[in-house]
């Protein structure tokens, strides 16, 4: 089992939503935590009895949207500021990500939710070219609402045998995040062989 | 319509599709891999795949299934899990640490100097002693 996992099973069993709520929010800042592993095993749990699965979801949704829009808020406020102090010269895959985010803002922010640390990555992008944050809010909802429902319910069929599913749901995870960046990496591509034709 | 030359980061962007096109199938034949191990394991049945052998297993674990306890379990947690009385496990491995039941093993382990394993099979025999004289 994942060696970052061992712990946090021990303190979600120990803090209860006090724990799904921390790792789920720093999860969504950005932090590299096996959080969809941690909600496979709460789905596990609830279905024991020893936690709320409607509980788990709600704290999960919105420990993971406040996740996403402090990565957002932080751009969007300070990140000119940033860039400008730091002396970055923005990556050229970043300017056209933006470009992704600004015309399509939308579909972008749902589907990144699925893919991994792009997903931080995205809110941060998102808030340093000012996506509306109703647009951003309302598509992180959705996905956000998804995502863990899925990792939960997943966790509550399997039940007492999450264990032996957390592999297989962990590749699973692993796909639906590489079709995505390559769904992403493909628009930036159109994009661009447009732009020179 | 002329052709302008297509900038480098286009290339670079097709090379990583590659790369990631590679890394799918990858993915999925370990996918593959996995799901028959899990098959062979009995632990995805065909036709039923899931929910009727599976939710039946919700309910508390029995003697047989003591295999599942981990290290990272805590005695609260454990109870649950196995139905047992609250204090029965506190009594049978004499434990005095006052956040019993909310103390992991690996703890309990930690704090009485006993190894890790030895803990998790300590509350293994409980467990099994505890069916043990229920079926009696």
């Amino acid at each position: 089992m994942d060696s970052l996992l061992t712990p946090l099973l021990s303190y979600l069993l120990l803090y209860r939503y006090a724990t799904l709520a921390f790792v789920v929010y720093i999860g969504a800042v950005g932090a590299p935590l096996p959080v969809n592993e941690m909600l496979l095993a709460l789905g596990a749990f609830a279905s024991q009895g020893y936690f709320s699965f409607w509980g788990s979801l709600a704290i999960a949704v919105v420990a993971n949207c406040l996740g996403d829009f402090t990565g957002y808020a932080i751009t969007r406020k300070y990140g000119d500021w940033i860039l400008r102090i730091l002396h970055i010269r923005k990556a050229r895959f970043f300017i056209h990500l933006e470009e992704e985010l600004r015309s399509d803002a939308a579909i972008t922010v749902f589907t990144t939710r699925f893919a991994g640390s792009l997903s931080s990555i995205t809110n941060l992008l998102a808030g340093l070219v000012k996506v509306p944050f109703m647009t951003f809010a309302l598509y992180d909802l959705i996905a956000n609402i998804i995502e863990p429902a899925v990792a939960l319910g997943i966790g509550y069929i399997v039940g007492n045998y999450w264990n032996d599913f957390s592999n297989f749901f962990t590749i699973v995870a692993g796909i639906v995040a590489v079709a995505i960046i390559m769904f992403v990496l493909f628009r930036i591509q159109r994009k661009i062989a447009k732009k020179y034709q | 319509m002329e052709l302008k030359k297509q900038p480098p980061l286009g290339k670079k962007i097709a090379i990583a599709l590659v790369v990631f096109g590679v890394l799918l199938i990858v993915l999925f034949v370990f996918l593959v891999r996995d799901y028959l191990a899990l098959r062979r394991a009995n632990l995805i049945n065909r036709r039923e795949l899931s929910l009727s052998a599976f939710v039946q297993k919700h309910g508390p674990l029995g003697a047989s299934e003591v295999g599942v306890i981990r290290p990272w379990m805590t005695f609260d947690y454990i109870n649950r899990l196995f139905n047992l009385p609250k204090d029965y496990l506190k009594n049978q491995l004499q434990i005095s640490d006052s956040h019993y039941p909310n103390l992991t093993l690996g703890s309990y382990a930690s704090a009485d100097k006993v190894a890790t394993v030895e803990a998790v099979n300590n509350v293994e025999s409980a467990i099994s002693n505890h069916f043990n004289q229920s079926a009696l």
